[in-house]
C-alpha cells in the first residue's frame, strides 16, 4: 500500500503505468494488437497532441488555462497549407507559425495577466477571433492539394520505425522539460501557479511569467499546426476544433494540476500519447471510435474531480490546523 | 516635499544620536485608496539590532505600510531611506535586493515544492554555492530541517521558520514579521522569541507587527502605535507601560467612563432562564467558550479580527463541526444541528461580510427579505403568493426606514446601510429567539448606523436575545448590556454595563486582563 502511495505521488509515472495498462487490456482483448509497429504507431501519431499538450502545460502550471490552442493550430495549419501550395519551404512555415503563435500568445497573456480577465473567458474570446481568421484566410474552403515533399517528410522514419516528426518532438519535449525543471526561471512557472502571493513577495515577475507561458503555448500550438498540415495533407476550416479538450485532458492525465503549481512536461507528453491512442485502441477492441470524445471527456472530468477533492481536503486540513494552533496559543 | 526635512528633525529628538544613519527611515509616507486615506504622513525609524513592535487595531494601516516598504504598493507621497540612501521601492525585487524581507502573516510558501526549493527559489546564484550558504545559515542559527520535505507537510510554526531562513539567505538586514506568533502554540512562541533575540544580536533590524500587547514587553526594544493611518506613539519600550499603550490605541478624547447610562437593563439575572447558552464549546479556532444570553439582553462580544469570534458563531450556525461542549437554546440541546435546523430552532445570524455571505445582490428587495421564509406556509404551498411576500417586506421597509425606489429594486444597488437593513430584516422575518449580528455596522454611514442601532434596541424591547460581535469598541459600549472579550480563541474577560469602557475592552481584546473583570451570576 505504501509503495503504491509513493508510486502514485510521482504523478507522471502513474500515467505511464496507465498507458501500459491500456496497452495490455487491448492486447488481451485482441492479441493482434501486440506488434512492434502497432505500439510505435501509437507514439508516432501523437505528434500533434504532444506539441499542443506541452504548450498548454506551461499555461496550466501557472494556474491559468488556454482554450484557444485548437483554433491557433487550425490557423497555423491553414497558413502552412497555403504556403505549401505555393511551394514554399518548410523553414518559412515554421517562421510564420512562430510569429502567429507569438502574437496570439501576447494577446492572451496581456488579457489574462495584465487586464486580469478570467483566462477561460478571454481565451474563449480569442478562439472565436482566430477561428474567424481561418475562414477569412482560406476563403471558407478546405485548404488542400499541397501533397509532395512537405507531406512526405513527416512519414519518413528515422530508426526503428520512429518517424522524424516524433524524434523532433521527443527532443523538444526533453529539452523543454530540462529547461523547466533545471533552470531558475523555469521554476518560475510552477512557483506562480503554486502561490502567486508568495511568488510576488520573493520578487518573481508574475505578470511576465504568465505572458511568457501564453507565448510559449501559442508557439507550440502553431507549430503543431504545421505538423497537422504535413500529416493530413489537407486542412479543413474547423481543423483543431476540440483538440484543446484533448490537450488539456492530456496534461491533467499526465499529473499537471489544473489549479497550477504541480506537474511536469514529461507527464503532459505521456498524457498526449494516451489521448491520441484512445480511438486507435477502441478500434482494436472492436468498439466504434465514435466513443472517442465521450471517453476523453469522462476521463478529464473524473481526474479533475478526484484532484479537486484531494486539494480541498488538504486545504481544509491546513485551515483547521491553523485555527487550532491559534486557539491553543491561549493556553498561556 | 519641503516639509520632509523638518520632520526628520522632529522624529529623532527622542534619541541622542539623532544624526547617525538609520538602517531604515520612512519619511512622510502617504497613501490613499480612492477617497480613503489609509496612511497620513507616516514617519518611522529602524536601526540594526532593534525590534520595533508595531501595534494597532484592524484597519490602522500597518499592512499597507509594510507592503509599501516591501515595494508591493507605491506610496502617493513620501520617501524611504535604506542605510541613508533614498531608495525607490517600486517592486518587491528592489526591496529584496535592498535587504528588506517580509515574513507575511500567513506564510506564503509554495506548498508543492520542497523546503530547499522554497528557500532557494528566485536566487541567481549557482546551486552548489547556494546549498553551501544555506547549510551555513542553518548551522549558524542551529535549526535542523529535512530539506527534501514538501512545504505542505510543515506546521505553521515550521513554515514561519522556513520563511525566516529564506530572508536570512537573502542577507536581509531588515526583517518584517507580520503577526508571526498568531498561529503558534505557547512552546513555539518561546523558541521563536529566542530566535528573534539571536537575530537582533546579529544586528538585524526587525519590525514586529503584533496584536498582543504583552509581547511588546517580552521582545521589543522600541514600540510604535498606529491608529487611523498615523503613528500616535513612538519610543523605546522602557518608556511605556501597558496603560500608556492602551491609551495610544484609543481615539483622541475618548471618554474614560461610559456616558450612556440612561438605559440600564431591567433583566432579573437571578430568576431568568437564558435563551441561549454555550457550555464549554470548542471548535476549530476557539476553545472552551461558555456564555449565556438572556431574553431582552444585548451581549457584546469584543476582540480583534482573528480572535476566533467569527469561527465561533459560524460553527454554532452549523457551518463547521463542534468538537466539544453543548449549545442550548431555551434549555434544549441543539449541539451539532445543521444550518437549516439551527434556523428552524430559532437562531438567526447576520454575517460579517454581507457581500459574500449575506445579500442576494441581483435579486429584488422582496426576494431578499422573504428568502429565509421560503419554507413558511404563509407564502403559499407550491406557488409563492406575491401579495404576502410584498406585505411582509413592506413591514420591514417601513419599520427600518429602508430607502428604496420600489420593492423590485435590486438589493445590490442599495447603499451599504440599506443593504444591511435588508439583511437584518431577512433574519428577523423568521421571528428568531436570538439574533447573532457579526459586525453589524461595518462600512455603513453614521445615519444608517443610528437606524441599525435603533432596530437592535427595538428588538431588545420585544424580548429577543441579541449577540453582537464587533471590533468597534464604541459600538459595544453603546449597545451592550453585558460584554465579553475574546482573545486567542477564548473568552478572557466579562464586563457588566458599568464596566464596559474603551479602556477595559481594548486592554482585554489585546490579551491583557484588567481589574474590572466580572462574572455572570
Amino acid at each position: 500500500m505504501k509503495l503504491i502511495k509513493r508510486f502514485l505521488k510521482i504523478r507522471w509515472l502513474s500515467s505511464l503505468a496507465f498507458l501500459a495498462v491500456m496497452f495490455i487490456i487491448t492486447g488481451l482483448v485482441n492479441p493482434g494488437f501486440f506488434t512492434y509497429s502497432n505500439i510505435i504507431e501509437c507514439f508516432n501519431s501523437s505528434v500533434v497532441f504532444t506539441l499542443l499538450a506541452v504548450g498548454v502545460a506551461f499555461v496550466i502550471m501557472t494556474g491559468e488555462i488556454d482554450v484557444s490552442i485548437g483554433s491557433t493550430m487550425g490557423l497555423a495549419a491553414a497558413i502552412a497549407g497555403m504556403l505549401a501550395q505555393r511551394g514554399q519551404s518548410w523553414g518559412l512555415m515554421i517562421v510564420y507559425s512562430i510569429v502567429i503563435g507569438l502574437l496570439i500568445g501576447l494577446v492572451n497573456g496581456y488579457g489574462v495577466a495584465v487586464l486580469g480577465v478570467p483566462s477561460l473567458i478571454f481565451t474563449l474570446g480569442t478562439t472565436g477571433i482566430i477561428r474567424g481568421l481561418v475562414y477569412v484566410f482560406s476563403g471558407g474552403k478546405t485548404t488542400e492539394n499541397f501533397a509532395g515533399t512537405f507531406t512526405n517528410f513527416g512519414s519518413q522514419t528515422l530508426f526503428g520505425q520512429i518517424t522524424i516528426y516524433y524524434t523532433i518532438v521527443l527532443v523538444i519535449v526533453i529539452v523543454t522539460h530540462l529547461l523547466l525543471t533545471q533552470t531558475r526561471s523555469g521554476k518560475y512557472f510552477i512557483a506562480v501557479g503554486d502561490n502567486v502571493g508568495g511568488a510576488t513577495l520573493i520578487g518573481i515577475p508574475v505578470t511576465a511569467t504568465k505572458i511568457v507561458a501564453y507565448v510559449l503555448c501559442g508557439i507550440f500550438a502553431a507549430i503543431s499546426g504545421v505538423a497537422f498540415a504535413s500529416k493530413y495533407g489537407q486542412v479543413n476550416i474547423v481543423a483543431g476544433a476540440g483538440y484543446e479538450m484533448s490537450a488539456i485532458a492530456a496534461c491533467v492525465l499526465g499529473g499537471i494540476s489544473l489549479s497550477g503549481g504541480q506537474g511536469n512536461l514529461a507527464g503532459a507528453a505521456i498524457g498526449a500519447v494516451i489521448m491520441s491512442t484512445i480511438s486507435r485502441l477502441l478500434v482494436f477492441i472492436g468498439l466504434s471510435s465514435d466513443f472517442d470524445n465521450t471517453i476523453k471527456g469522462v476521463m478529464l472530468i473524473s481526474i479533475v474531480v478526484i484532484d479537486a477533492l484531494m486539494q480541498r481536503r488538504s486545504a481544509e486540513t491546513a485551515r483547521r490546523e491553523r485555527l487550532v494552533a491559534r486557539a491553543s496559543g491561549s493556553a498561556r | 516635499m519641503a516639509n520632509n526635512v523638518s520632520e526628520v528633525a522632529n522624529t529623532t529628538t527622542s534619541t541622542a544620536s539623532g544624526e547617525s544613519i538609520k538602517l531604515l527611515s520612512v519619511r512622510g509616507i502617504t497613501k490613499s485608496f480612492g477617497t480613503n486615506a489609509v496612511l497620513k504622513q507616516i514617519d518611522l525609524d529602524l536601526d540594526g539590532g532593534e525590534v520595533l513592535a508595531l501595534i494597532g487595531g484592524n484597519g490602522a494601516g500597518k499592512s499597507t505600510l509594510m507592503k509599501i516598504i516591501m515595494g508591493i504598493y507605491q506610496p502617493d507621497d513620501g520617501k524611504i531611506y535604506v542605510n541613508g540612501c533614498l531608495t525607490h521601492l517600486n517592486k518587491a525585487s528592489v526591496a529584496l535586493s535592498a535587504g528588506i524581507y517580509m515574513v507575511p502573516q500567513e506564510p506564503m510558501l509554495f506548498p508543492n515544492m520542497t523546503i530547499e526549493e522554497n528557500i532557494t527559489m528566485g536566487f541567481q546564484e549557482h546551486k552548489q554555492q547556494l546549498r553551501m550558504r544555506l547549510k551555513s545559515v542553518m548551522q549558524e542559527i542551529g535549526w535542523k530541517f529535512d530539506l527534501n520535505r514538501k512545504a505542505s507537510t510543515l506546521s505553521i510554526a515550521e513554515q514561519t521558520l522556513v520563511e525566516i531562513i529564506r530572508g536570512l539567505l537573502r542577507n536581509a538586514k531588515i526583517l518584517i514579521l507580520d503577526e508571526p506568533t498568531s498561529a503558534l502554540t505557547f512552546d513555539e512562541v518561546e523558541s521563536f522569541f529566542r530566535i528573534v533575540k539571536e537575530l537582533r544580536q546579529k544586528g538585524i533590524g526587525i519590525i514586529y507587527i503584533t496584536h498582543r500587547l504583552s509581547e511588546v514587553f517580552d521582545i521589543a526594544t522600541h514600540v510604535s502605535i498606529m491608529r487611523d493611518g498615523i503613528i500616535t506613539l513612538h519610543g523605546p519600550v522602557s518608556d511605556f507601560n501597558h496603560e500608556m499603550l492602551v491609551q495610544g490605541l484609543l481615539p483622541p478624547g475618548s471618554v474614560q467612563k461610559n456616558k450612556l447610562f440612561e438605559q440600564t437593563t431591567s433583566i432579573d439575572y437571578e430568576n431568568t432562564q437564558p435563551v441561549f447558552e454555550l457550555q464549554n464549546v470548542s471548535g476549530h479556532g476557539f476553545n472552551n467558550i461558555s456564555l449565556k444570553v438572556f431574553p431582552g439582553e444585548i451581549l457584546g462580544v469584543a476582540g480583534v479580527v482573528g480572535a476566533g469570534r467569527t469561527e465561533l458563531v459560524s460553527t454554532i450556525f452549523g457551518r463547521d463541526k463542534i468538537l466539544h461542549g453543548r449549545v442550548l437554546l431555551n434549555g434544549k440541546d441543539i449541539t451539532g444541528y445543521s444550518t437549516k435546523k439551527v434556523l428552524q430552532a430559532g437562531i438567526n445570524y447576520v454575517p460579517e461580510d454581507r457581500h459574500n455571505h449575506g445579500l442576494f445582490k441581483i435579486s429584488s428587495i422582496t426576494a431578499n427579505t422573504t428568502s429565509a421564509l421560503l419554507e413558511d406556509r404563509r407564502l403559499g404551498k407550491l406557488f409563492l403568493k406575491p401579495k404576502v411576500e410584498q406585505a411582509i417586506t413592506q413591514e420591514f421597509v417601513d419599520g427600518f426606514r429602508i430607502k428604496i425606489a420600489g420593492q423590485d429594486q435590486l438589493a445590490g444597488s442599495l447603499s451599504g446601510g440599506n443593504q444591511q437593513k435588508v439583511v437584518i430584516g431577512r433574519s428577523l422575518s423568521t421571528k428568531p429567539k436570538i439574533v447573532i449580528l457579526d459586525e453589524p455596522t461595518r462600512g455603513i454611514d453614521a445615519a444608517a448606523r443610528r437606524d441599525v442601532y435603533g432596530i437592535i434596541r427595538g428588538l431588545r424591547e420585544q424580548g429577543v436575545a441579541i449577540l453582537i460581535i464587533s471590533s468597534d469598541m464604541e459600538e459595544i459600549i453603546e449597545l451592550a448590556d453585558r460584554a465579553v472579550t475574546v482573545s486567542q480563541g477564548s473568552i478572557n474577560a466579562e464586563f457588566w454595563k458599568k464596566d464596559i469602557t474603551q479602556d477595559n475592552l481594548t486592554a482585554s481584546s489585546f490579551g491583557l486582563h484588567v481589574k474590572g473583570e466580572a462574572h455572570a451570576q
